[in-house]
């Protein structure tokens, strides 16, 4: 995205920010790197990740434990040139229309992070330095059984050999590392400190807005494990009849998906460890979630209400095509900017989801019984759909999905309860009642 | 020592804040809603609501401050109550200060109140007084308040301890806020702003006063224990937000808030401006982005002389009161991103004046309304028009935004207006000014699509710690005909000012014209803070 420009040539915005990851590996960092970038794109802030490891992997692609050996001369060589590779990279990204880059690497001694410093800041471009620390062996364990199953460095190898190598090499960093400022000499540096997944944090001279607002997102992340599963309410009387919005009761067959919820859910999570259940407060989604077990905490959210469709609210999309035709056609062109008379655009939901998302990045396990536009836009922050693409996914009706958040992107299992309903999903164009997604359709 | 009356009715009815009325004059973060319960008018960025009437589902949260003296706790205090209000969370400040007022005749404590080996009978007082204060702070939370903001000294590791268990115990959840301070320029420049009118002090070098000022401080108060608990929720604010540290036993996400806002909050007194732009050539279109017509550029230039005089002249009568000689602050300029906001900042810009363009602040979308009379919008649309008149801040035109989405969208602003160190001036469209204005005084919803910012007057906003001051600066020699209502306003009717008649000249109408009046003297008016907080000088808490 080109930074808009007036009639007088100046850009509104001027704030660009290099976040500078620093910490050992298995510390979470790049499930850091990468949550923040997908909030941040998520909030329209052009924003992306150069990660060191995978410069280094072109040369390197299933490096041992001794080549993170600071003795290792050609290591140490091969590791510098992927870190210059990674921030020439990025430099030059933030020349096109780049506002926050991520540079994903230990970044580990004081030298490093001078060095980045001095290229970025001479750039004109704001530093800071995100540390992420910890001390608690069983959560790096987890974490390191998480990385070597899904980090590259590793595929198609024996799982405990490479647990092994890969302490080894965090024992090669450990031997040069320095928290930031440890010996009092970084104090001019932005730096956010965060001891033991947000337990403790330090933050040091944030410097403007854009800066307290990635922070401010950073302090609500948690690294430990857990899932998120998402459904759509039970059909109601409004969706059999292809009316939009509403506040209708469950149809016959919702009323069954919600009777067969708890045991979608029960194989689902495997356990039963107790979900908090978060509804909107539409009486479609109170009933669906009605059966869930007792001991499950429930709470209701006015901003998971369905987007609102002004005065098209209850209609079909024939009478919103014949009664506005302009509006019709759009809504289409635009569906993710386009504001119904008197009610809301996606981009209106999004900005009102925004605590929601916040909350559940602080969250363990929440199952949350929602609307079509209201998944849509949870289901494209944490799968990093496209403003384009985020309208139109298809999320049948009576179908539990489970997002599991990783280091390298989000894993979704989905579970059918074989109960029929309507589609609701709509093609470009189409005004029938009930119609069948694209196949290639995502859920 | 104690009065008659030391029943909490007596004690309420005595402390400053429950005398005010309410004004959109008078910052209003120290008014108490007749029924909190149900108010919702305080809540100008309110995100969305719930059936208990409190946010984030985070419960009852009790705000702890911690520090001494001349640490900038009010002003921490009374800031974090006008954001969370904003957002619509409700919230109240109690100050121990003014329950100690009430309760001793002229606050004068004995001396060995804040000692840890005081004498029985001010370890009894001062029970008393904490006591009167904390039944206040729950029957508020009872009665649907969500956060209440205790503002007190709280020097000691093992009182906190206990304070965080009673409240636990009444299912409030704790988060303690500490403003430590270690730069001895901090703590002077603090010391400074608050004691400079104190009699004590009369006549004396500001910077002997402060250094007295502190040493008093010490002796009252010769324990304080910086907070380290570790079981304890605790925000450490380090020189006035140069650093954080943070202790995390189990925040929510309101915690976080604010947090975030503390990260863009400081303390030094600075103030800000806010003006109109100038009339454009075409005024009437939303989408046209017009530059300024001839009259605009007067204007432009008219009102930079006499915001720059008026700098110069307060700055030359605190000389003559005694303050120091220091230099101007620096000004800084924002204006939206539309072109007539950015040329009438433009002979700013041209002196030298650093000026930003903020793409949020552009003025209220007036949807389906642009370009129409409010004759047009009443017949085309009667249904709306009605609805508006009932929700004037919440109601939304076909394809408009409604004051509670501008207020919304300008979130952003509201925080790196915090953050600003320097006079700030404000130009923009009077929609973005009514919402900006209702963030630092405090109105009520009721109120903000209301409030009038004619283009003869410079609003300006000066921050105290225990609430802000508006004045009103005449802008003179004004062509006539450029100064009312809102010419570039969209025609939304505003309810209770009909106006059937069609404006006079064209491109110049307005909802309310009215009552506008060419010829004033207005210099300025309005409320001096320092009058309603007079009693508030001599106190130490």
């Amino acid at each position: 995205m080109a930074p808009k420009i007036n009639g007088f040539g100046i850009m509104p915005e001027d704030t660009r920010i290099c976040v500078v990851m620093v910490g050992l590996p298995a510390r979470g960092k790049s499930y850091i790197a990468q949550r923040a970038q997908r909030y941040l794109k998520w909030l329209s802030i052009p924003a992306a990740t150069f990660n060191v490891g995978s410069y280094r992997r072109e040369n390197a692609p299933h490096p041992s434990a001794s080549f993170f050996d600071t003795n290792n001369a050609e290591g140490e060589r091969q590791r510098r040139a992927a870190a210059d590779a990674a921030v020439s990279d990025m430099l030059a990204w933030f020349k096109n229309g780049g506002v926050v880059g991520i540079l994903d690497a230990t970044n580990s001694t004081k030298q490093r992070r001078k060095w980045v410093l001095e290229r970025v800041a001479k750039e004109g471009i704001e530093v800071i330095f995100v540390e992420s620390r910890c001390d608690d062996e069983e959560l790096i364990m987890a974490n390191i059984r998480d990385v070597k199953t899904s980090s590259p460095d590793y595929s198609g190898q024996d799982p405990e050999a490479a647990a092994q190598d890969f302490r080894d090499r965090i024992r090669n960093y450990e031997k040069v590392y320095k928290s930031i400022n440890d010996d009092g000499d970084e104090d001019h540096l932005t730096y956010l400190k965060i001891m033991n997944v947000g337990r403790q944090v330090f933050i040091n001279r944030i410097q403007d807005y854009l800066q307290s607002r990635v922070v401010y997102f950073l302090m609500n992340l948690h690294i430990r494990p857990r899932s998120i599963w998402l459904s759509r309410h039970g059909e109601s009387m409004l969706n059999l009849e292809g009316r939009i919005g509403g506040d209708a009761k469950l149809s016959h067959r919702g009323q069954e998906y919600a009777e067969k919820l708890p045991e979608l859910v029960l194989q689902s999570v495997g356990s039963d460890r107790p979900l908090t259940v978060w509804t909107s407060t539409l009486q479609r989604t109170i009933a669906t979630a009605k059966h869930l077990p007792k001991h499950y905490n429930q709470l209701q959210w006015k901003a998971l209400d369905e987007l609102d469709a002004g005065v098209c609210d209850g209609m079909t999309y024939q009478e919103i095509a014949d009664q506005y035709p302009e509006d019709f056609q759009a809504r289409d062109e635009d569906k993710y900017n386009y504001r119904y008379r008197g009610g809301e655009s996606y981009r209106d939901v999004v900005i009102r989801l925004e605590p929601i998302i916040m909350e559940l990045e602080r969250s363990e396990d929440i199952l949350i019984i929602s609307h079509q536009a209201v998944i849509r836009c949870i289901y494209a922050y944490f799968m990093q759909k496209t403003q384009e693409e985020s309208p139109w996914v298809p999320v049948p009706l009576h179908t539990l999905m489970k997002l599991t958040p990783r280091a390298y992107g989000t894993e979704l299992e989905t579970y059918r309860a074989n109960i029929k309903a309507v589609s609701t999903w709509r093609g470009k164009g189409s005004t029938a009642k009930h119609e069948d997604p694209a196949p290639e359709g995502g859920i | 020592m104690l009065t008659a009356d030391d029943s909490p009715e007596a004690i309420a009815a005595n402390t400053p804040r429950y005398r005010r009325k309410s004004s959109t004059f008078i910052d209003g973060i120290h008014d108490v809603p007749d029924d909190q319960r149900h108010d919702q008018r305080l809540a100008p960025g309110q995100l969305y609501s719930t059936m208990s009437g409190r946010l984030f589902h985070s419960g009852k949260i009790a705000i702890v401050m911690v520090g001494l003296p001349a640490r900038g706790k009010t002003h921490i205090c009374v800031s974090m109550a006008r954001y969370l209000g904003w957002l619509g969370v409700k919230t109240r400040i109690f100050h121990l200060g003014d329950y100690r007022r009430a309760s001793v005749e002229g606050g004068n404590v004995p001396q060995d109140y804040f000692y840890p080996n005081a004498s029985s009978a001010s370890v009894r007082l001062r029970k008393m007084i904490l006591q009167k204060c904390r039944d206040d702070i729950y029957t508020w939370l009872e009665n649907g308040g969500q956060v209440a903001i205790y503002d007190a000294v709280n020097p000691t590791a093992s009182d906190r301890i206990a304070l965080a268990k009673e409240f636990a115990e009444n299912d409030v959840q704790t988060l303690f806020i500490e403003s430590f301070v270690n730069d001895q320029d901090i703590l002077r420049e603090n010391a400074r702003n608050v004691k400079i009118s104190s009699p004590d002090f009369h006549g004396m070098d500001p910077d002997e006063a402060a250094r007295r000022y502190l040493k008093r401080i010490e002796t009252k108060i010769p324990v304080f224990e910086t907070m380290e608990e570790k079981d304890l929720n605790y925000v450490k604010m380090i020189n006035a937000g140069r650093a954080f540290y943070y202790n995390n036993v189990s925040f929510n996400y309101l915690s976080h808030r604010i947090v975030f806002y503390l990260t863009n909050l400081h303390i030094k007194l600075r103030t800000t401006f806010f003006v109109r732009a100038g009339p454009a050539t075409d005024e009437d279109s939303f989408k046209a982005d017009a530059g300024l017509s001839e009259e605009g550029e007067a204007y432009a230039k008219k009102m930079t002389e006499a915001l720059l005089r008026h700098r110069e002249q307060e700055r030359k009568a605190l000389v003559d009161q005694g303050g120091s000689n220091e230099p101007l602050r620096p000004l800084s300029v924002w204006t939206s991103t539309r072109l007539r906001t950015i040329q009438t900042a433009e002979p700013l810009k041209q002196m030298g004046y650093k000026v930003r363009q903020r793409s949020q602040m552009s003025q209220i979308n007036p949807g389906v309304c642009e370009k129409m009379s409010e004759r047009a919008i009443r017949a085309l649309y009667p249904e709306e028009v009605s609805k508006h008149e009932e929700d004037p801040y919440h109601h939304r035109y076909p394809r408009a935004e409604s004051y509670h989405d501008l207020a919304v969208r300008l979130e952003p602003i509201i925080l790196e207006l915090e953050r600003e160190q320097n006079d700030l001036l404000i130009i923009a469209h009077e929609s973005v000014l009514r919402v900006l204005y209702s963030y630092l005084m405090h109105c009520s919803t009721n109120d903000i699509p209301k409030l009038k910012f004619p283009r003869d007057e410079i609003i300006e906003i000066i921050p105290a710690a225990y609430q802000n001051e508006a004045k009103r600066i005449h802008i003179p020699g004004l062509d006539p005909r450029t100064i009312p209502g809102s010419p570039e306003d969209i025609r939304i009717p505003v309810p209770g000012e009909p106006n059937p008649q069609l404006p006079p000249i064209p491109g110049m109408s307005s909802p309310e014209p009215g009552e506008v009046v060419f010829t004033r003297p207005i210099e300025k008016i309005i409320n001096k803070s320092k009058d309603m907080v007079s009693d508030k000088l001599e106190d130490e808490d």
